[in-house]
This record gives structure tokens, C-alpha cells and sequence, in this order.
């Protein structure tokens, strides 16, 4: 049969109309656009098996417990653990994409030399010459953890000094440890059973201590309400997030809180709303109007409102001491509702040894902020898991990242009860990694390793036979068998409460009104808040949501 | 019977940490974006706006305003003008669902959203290497060219259904059935629920005189409601979001 020009067009013709009427097309296009969507470039979620695994943050001291999903061996999502006594399942943002730290571009994978690619070995045999040569000081971030029992060992075995740097909510409690003559770390601020909360700058709701801890108080006691069971009166230049939620914002000029803490003060002494003992200021009310911006008026306001609804607790965002009397003067010392001290953990104890050698070297360990600032002229041995400005460091040593390390957790600052968890390690950390405690115990073998401490520390607070273990459900201690049981709980995500401390008067030493202030000690909290390195997808939100700067070198 | 999953803000609550965005974004594997993507052009199905009284001195207020998807009942602007069908109500649920494998990607459906709640993917989805081992493996990730906005984690609703499939039932457990960003919230800001139930908490909150929706005049019956007891906060419902909000939140 002889196919015409005239049947080969009427053919095709026909093949492509009748093709319409099949399902051809539309399944085509329809695999087109699947296929489109599967580039083989585009990332695709590991498939497995999925888990939840209780463990803590270790990004700051707080320790917030977690419930971790795994899938495929990796962590997937972050959700806070209810029955954390502290922190209640909140979680700061941060933590919620904190598993994405370890994948930062900033991530530290190798030993480096001053720019260069260095080795273990190198660094190891550097600070062995550095030690043999001069006193070597070592330097903690979080004090009181079972890793900073060997840093300190090490200090006292080989002639050198242990210091430790305090975050801006234990350098505020400074003062008072100092005027009652005991350590920072066994002081606390009894929030819960708190009326009236005076903030001058501390950026309560914007991660100050434990972050769900007010959070959650503050959400049960005072959001939504016009007139609150708890009243958060906060002192500040600039309208911060805890201006925008507090009960009353007062709005002063920048660097003059001392001044109007004294004044208040002078307001409470002299219209007999406290009993007149304790130090009195010599602080004028015109002159502090003039200078905080506020009217005399709205000072002696201020005042009533403070004493209103007690018991009143003052709060500062640094060591003012001004600020501090002012809790002196409104009897908030060592009474529920103000600063309180708590027992201390069993077994854990903290000596800052202070000698006037200047260090041959310096180690920091990887809990050490990266604002710190070593003393010119000496060797820096840097531990850390990112690098969040390497440039100040002779040794940057890469250390385990998020859930990488087991590490035990103390009683986080700001907390009124002692509290003992472990955080334990979900990821296996590459063998380029190590922490500062292995680092010194590779060094001198005689040292407590911290595995060695932990175990001891869950004896000594087993053999206590005081508080609770707050896990799925709460049990007294004494519900377990043996402090092994203990620590597995403790392993599993539970966490240690202690029994809530009987108010202990405290003796305060202070008798004149302290003069002694800083410039000024409120900044603007929101802005600097982002640490150097945020996880990649916090920062980009924060970015393209402007509710907060961020640094530069996060951005990915 | 079919259940109308919503939500109600309690705004008064809200104090700006950002940690529903972020739990919304990891949970749903958003990718980062390069650094010039901003709030228009980068991917935040979840976006806190801060919104000032305007007012100087010791009178200045400020509210933080979570924005998602409002899934909206009535007339639903972003389904009515997709010539795709890439957007559907699930009449089950009242959940408003992108399907990114049928989407065009000619962004009508951003044009038609008073509340612009949808984002365009710009770029391809990226991440640091080595990160993407923490994708959820419940969602999929998308590819450039589609829009994308809040589906009020479907991947948990399916979830829960297996679970009550596995259990014999018919209607899943509200317990069982949390998106990531009301789980987030520190403050208890985010209430969810059923607001076809009654006896739901969302549904009484809902009916609360402090109670009202974003540009309730346009008719869409957002499933989204806010609640503050400042009259400032409630008068700046009708204002577009394009307007009053993205001007304050530079505050």
C-alpha cells in the first residue's frame, strides 16, 4: 500500500488529536512535574528509624532538657522536656535549631596554629614547654562541672591559677555574696515567690538565667492581665522585650540607674515605707530627676509601687552595687521572694585560686566566651567548637559540639534550688576532637578523669538522701536502689531537684550606701544578645524577620 | 463529623523571642537563603511582626504579631485564582494545603493573599554540608520555582492519624496532634484546637470579646484568630499588614 503525502499528514493529525483524549499527557505532565521536584541536587531527609532521646543543652549554663528526634542516627528536631523542674519544656530559640550547629560553615574540625594547620601532638608538646616554663592559667566558662574539677586540679598540681568567668547574672549577685561573705554560687533569686519584680535592665524575658524558667513564671502569674499577681516593673533606657511585656516601663536616661536606686532608696527610708536601717544614701531627688529624665514625682512613684505588693525583688543586669542595696534596704535578703541561699550540691564544690604570677600561658576551656579577653603577651590555648574569632588565639583546639560530649549539668546561676543532671552524648564526636579536661589529663594522668567525678558526685547526692529525681514522673531519691540506678536515671534525661532550702537569714555586712558604681550598667540587651555563632536557621529568620541583628559571620 | 483546626494568639502573651519561627522552620525543613533575601523574598512560613502605638516617651506600647497562613474558609483567595489546582481546602481538616508538585510558580496566589503568608521559592533549597542529615524526614524538601506557606504541620497530622488508625479510632487525639510552633512557645501564647468543637478551648478563646481576626472586613473567615486586651492592639486588625506592620516592625 502506498502511503500519500495526503495520509501521512492526515495520519499525524490524527495521532495528535486523538492523543488529547488519552491519559498520555496528563500522566506525563504530571511525572515532569514530580520529576522536577526530586533534582538529584536537592537534599532529601535520610530515611529511617525514628526516635526520641531525652537530653540537656550544653549551648549555655542553664542546662534546659530536651527531647531529641532521631532519625537515621542524627538529631531531626529539638522540643523542650516538661518535666524539667527549672525549665519547665521552654526553650530559648536557639535551642530549637541548636542541632544544626554542628554542620556550621564555622565549625572547628582541626587543630590550628596561628592560621596554619597544626597537629594534637604539636599543640600538646607546645603547652608542655609553655607549663615547664611558667605558671599556666586555666580558665572556665561554667564552673562547678565535673570537667572543671579536673581544670582546677590541674592549676593547683602544676603551680598555676584557676579563674573563672562569670556571666552578667552571677557578676550581679556579686555584690551580695560579697557583703555576706559567701560564694557567688550559693546565692539565688527566689523569683517564684516574688510579688513585685524590679528590673533595672535585666533582660528577663530575653534569656536572663534560665530561660524558661521566668518565662513560664511569668506567663502563669502576669501575662494577659491588667492588674498581675506578679509585677514586672522594668528600669530601662530603651524598650526592650521585657519593656514591652512588663507591668510598668520606666524609661531613664542611660547610665544613671545608681543614681535613681539611691534616690528610691532615699524616697523609702524617708517616707517610712521600709524601716529605717541599713545604709542610707546621699542622693538628692531633684538632682536625680534632673538626671534620670524622670520627674520627682514619678520617682516617688516608683517608690510606692515598688513596696505596693511585697515581697519586691531587684534585679540588675550587672554588679552595681547601688542596685544591690536596695534589696538590702527592702529586707529581700535571705527572705522568701528575694535573694536566698541555697544548699550546696553534695560533692560539688568551687576554689577560685587568685595569685598575682602573671601566666607563661593560658587555657581556655571551650565554655569560655568569646568576648573574653586574655592578658597581652602570653600563649593562648583556645578550646572551642566554633570559631567565633579565632584571631585572638595562639591554639585553636577543636573541641566536641552540640550533643557531642557527655558532660555533667550544676545548678545553672540565678536558681534558688541546687539541681544535678547529665547531659549525655547522642553523637558520636570525630576522633579530631577533643576537650580541654582530656587534653590536661593526656598531660598528667594523676588528674580525676570526668567520668571518675560524675560517678562520685551521683554517690555524694545518693548517700545525701535529699530531694527528688524529675524524669517521665517525679520520685523522691530515696525510691532508688543504688546511686548506680540513680545515675542511669540521671543519664536518661532525668534531672536531680533539691528540697526547697528553708529561708536562711542572711548577715549583711554592707553599712554605708555604696558609692562605688559603674558608669552605667544597662545596655541594650536586645542587640547584643546573638552569640557569634547562631545556628544557620535561627539567623537566617532572624535576618528576614528584623526582630534582631545578627552577626555577620553567622550568615551562610 | 469534620473538624476546623485554628489557632488563637494570645498577643498579650507573645514577647518576640522568635522560637515559633524557628521551630517552624526546622520542622517543615526550610532551607537557608542566601544573605540579600529579605522578608519578602526568603522563606518564613511563620514571620513575628513588631508592631508599635506610634506613641513617644513612657506611653510607647509595643506587640510582637506571629503571621502564618490564616487558612482561610470562605472563598479562600489563594485557591480561587490558582489555575493549578495546587491549592486545596481539605474539607476534613479546613486545612488550607499547598501541593508544590502541581505548582506553577506564577505567584498569583501571593498577589490574591491579604496576608501575605506566602513565599516563593527563589533559590534552590540549600544547606552547610553535612546539615542536611538533620532534615526532618517527615517532609519533603521543595525545589525553586514553587510557593510554599504554613500547613499547619501536616506531616504531624498524618502522624496522628496512623496512630489512631493503629488504635482502632476514628478521630485522632488532639494530644497527639501539635504543630511545632504552638509546641514551641515558651509563653503558652498559641492556643490550637478544633474551633468546629465548641467544648475545644480554641473555640471558646475564639469567641472571647478580646478575641478578633486580621482584616476580618474581606469576608475569608481566617481560622487564625488574635486575642489582646489592649484597644490599640484590637483597632489595628482591620489595617493591612503591608501597611502599618512592615512599617513598625523597623522600629
Amino acid at each position: 500500500m502506498k502511503v500519500s503525502r495526503r495520509d501521512l499528514l492526515l495520519g499525524t493529525a490524527g495521532l495528535t488529536a486523538g492523543i488529547f483524549f488519552t491519559p498520555v499527557p496528563w500522566k506525563v505532565l504530571d511525572d515532569v512535574s514530580i520529576w522536577t521536584q526530586n533534582w538529584p541536587w536537592i537534599p532529601q531527609p535520610a530515611r529511617g528509624p525514628v526516635t526520641t532521646k531525652l537530653a540537656s543543652c550544653t549551648l549555655c549554663a542553664s542546662g534546659c532538657a530536651l527531647r531529641v528526634r532521631m532519625a537515621a542516627g542524627y538529631p531531626v528536631g529539638i522540643s523542650g522536656n516538661a518535666s524539667h523542674p527549672l525549665t519547665k519544656g521552654a526553650l530559648c530559640p536557639l535551642g530549637f535549631a541548636a542541632h544544626q550547629l554542628n554542620w556550621h560553615p564555622a565549625r572547628l574540625r582541626e587543630v590550628r596554629h596561628r592560621g596554619r594547620t597544626a597537629s594534637w601532638d604539636e599543640a600538646r608538646a607546645a603547652f608542655e614547654k609553655a607549663s615547664a616554663e611558667g605558671p599556666i592559667a586555666v580558665v572556665d566558662g561554667r564552673s562547678g562541672r565535673a570537667a572543671s574539677t579536673v581544670l582546677q586540679s590541674f592549676a593547683d598540681k602544676h603551680n598555676g591559677t584557676y579563674e573563672v568567668v562569670l556571666t552578667a547574672e552571677e557578676r550581679a549577685l556579686s555584690p551580695y555574696a560579697q557583703w555576706v561573705g559567701v560564694p557567688v554560687s550559693a546565692l539565688g533569686y527566689d523569683l517564684e515567690n516574688a510579688r513585685t519584680i524590679v528590673s533595672f535592665g535585666a533582660p528577663l524575658l530575653d534569656g536572663w538565667g534560665v530561660p524558661g524558667r521566668f518565662t513560664h513564671l511569668w506567663s502563669e502569674r502576669a501575662a494577659s492581665a491588667s492588674d498581675p499577681q506578679l509585677r514586672l516593673i522594668q528600669i530601662e533606657p530603651a524598650f526592650s522585650r521585657t519593656a514591652a511585656a512588663a507591668w510598668h516601663w520606666v524609661p531613664t536616661c542611660q547610665g544613671t540607674e545608681a543614681l535613681l536606686a539611691a534616690s528610691l532608696a532615699k524616697v523609702l527610708v524617708e517616707e517610712h515605707l521600709v524601716p529605717a536601717q541599713g545604709p542610707l544614701p546621699p542622693a538628692s531627688l531633684t538632682e536625680a530627676a534632673a538626671q534620670t529624665g524622670l520627674t520627682p514625682t514619678a520617682i516617688r512613684d516608683l517608690a510606692y509601687s515598688m513596696v505596693e505588693r511585697r515581697p519586691t525583688l531587684v534585679i540588675g543586669s550587672d554588679d552595681n552595687p547601688a542596685i544591690a542595696a536596695l534589696n538590702v534596704l527592702l529586707g529581700s535578703l535571705g527572705t522568701p521572694g528575694g535573694i536566698v541561699k541555697k544548699p550546696t550540691t553534695p560533692s560539688v564544690t568551687l576554689q577560685i585560686s587568685a595569685k598575682n604570677t602573671p601566666p607563661r600561658a593560658v587555657l581556655l576551656d571551650s565554655s569560655v566566651p568569646w568576648e573574653y579577653v586574655p592578658a597581652s603577651g602570653v600563649e593562648v590555648f583556645r578550646f572551642a567548637a566554633w570559631d567565633g574569632g579565632g584571631n585572638r588565639a595562639d591554639w585553636l583546639l577543636p573541641s566536641p559540639g552540640f550533643l557531642e560530649e557527655t558532660t555533667d549539668l550544676p545548678t545553672p546561676p540565678t536558681s534558688a534550688r541546687a539541681v544535678y543532671g547529665i547531659a549525655p552524648s547522642l553523637l558520636t564526636a570525630s576522633a579530631q576532637l577533643g576537650t580541654a579536661a582530656d587534653f590536661l589529663q593526656q598531660i598528667d594522668a594523676t588528674l580525676p578523669t570526668v567520668e571518675q567525678t560524675i560517678h562520685a558526685r551521683c554517690e555524694a547526692i545518693f548517700r545525701s538522701h535529699r530531694g527528688s529525681v524529675c524524669g517521665e514522673k517525679s520520685s523522691p531519691i530515696t525510691g532508688f536502689e543504688s546511686a548506680v540506678k540513680f545515675e542511669e536515671a540521671l543519664r536518661s534525661g532525668a534531672v536531680w531537684l533539691d528540697e526547697s532550702p528553708a529561708a536562711t537569714p542572711l548577715k549583711c555586712a554592707l553599712k554605708t550606701w555604696p558609692t562605688n558604681n559603674p558608669a552605667h550598667t544597662t545596655g541594650n540587651w536586645a542587640n547584643t544578645w546573638a552569640p557569634p555563632v547562631m545556628p544557620t536557621l535561627a539567623a537566617k529568620l532572624y535576618r528576614e524577620s528584623s526582630l534582631r541583628e545578627t552577626p555577620q559571620r553567622s550568615q551562610s | 463529623m469534620s473538624a476546623r483546626y485554628g489557632m488563637v494568639i494570645d498577643l498579650d502573651r507573645c514577647t518576640g523571642c522568635g522560637a515559633c519561627m524557628v521551630a517552624c522552620a526546622v520542622e517543615n525543613n526550610v532551607p537557608t537563603s542566601p544573605v540579600r533575601a529579605t522578608d519578602r523574598t526568603g522563606l518564613t512560613p511563620m514571620l513575628v511582626h513588631q508592631v508599635s502605638n506610634g506613641v513617644e516617651g513612657a506611653g510607647h506600647r509595643e506587640v510582637f504579631v506571629p503571621v502564618a497562613c490564616m487558612h482561610c474558609a470562605h472563598e479562600t483567595p489563594c485557591v480561587s485564582v490558582c489555575p493549578q489546582q495546587a491549592v486545596e481546602v481539605d474539607k476534613e481538616t479546613g486545612i488550607v494545603m499547598q501541593i508544590p508538585q502541581r505548582c506553577l510558580g506564577c505567584r498569583y496566589c501571593m498577589t490574591a493573599c491579604p496576608y501575605h503568608a506566602r513565599y516563593f521559592n527563589w533559590w534552590d533549597p540549600s544547606w552547610p554540608p553535612g546539615m542536611e542529615k538533620t532534615l526532618n524526614p517527615g517532609v519533603a524538601t521543595r525545589m525553586r520555582g514553587v510557593v510554599e506557606k504554613c500547613n499547619l504541620c501536616h506531616a504531624r497530622l498524618h502522624t496522628a492519624m496512623e496512630k489512631a488508625a493503629a488504635a482502632g479510632k476514628k478521630q485522632i487525639d488532639m494530644a497527639d496532634y501539635v504543630p511545632a510552633c504552638v509546641e514551641a512557645c515558651p509563653t503558652n501564647a498559641i492556643l490550637f484546637g478544633d474551633l468546629a468543637n465548641p467544648d475545644d478551648p480554641v473555640s471558646q478563646a475564639a469567641r472571647s470579646p478580646e478575641a478578633f481576626r486580621l482584616l476580618a472586613r474581606l469576608g475569608t473567615e481566617p481560622k487564625t484568630y488574635y486575642k489582646s486586651r489592649q484597644a490599640w492592639v484590637r483597632a489595628l486588625a482591620e489595617r493591612s499588614p503591608n501597611g502599618h506592620v512592615t512599617e513598625a516592625q523597623h522600629v
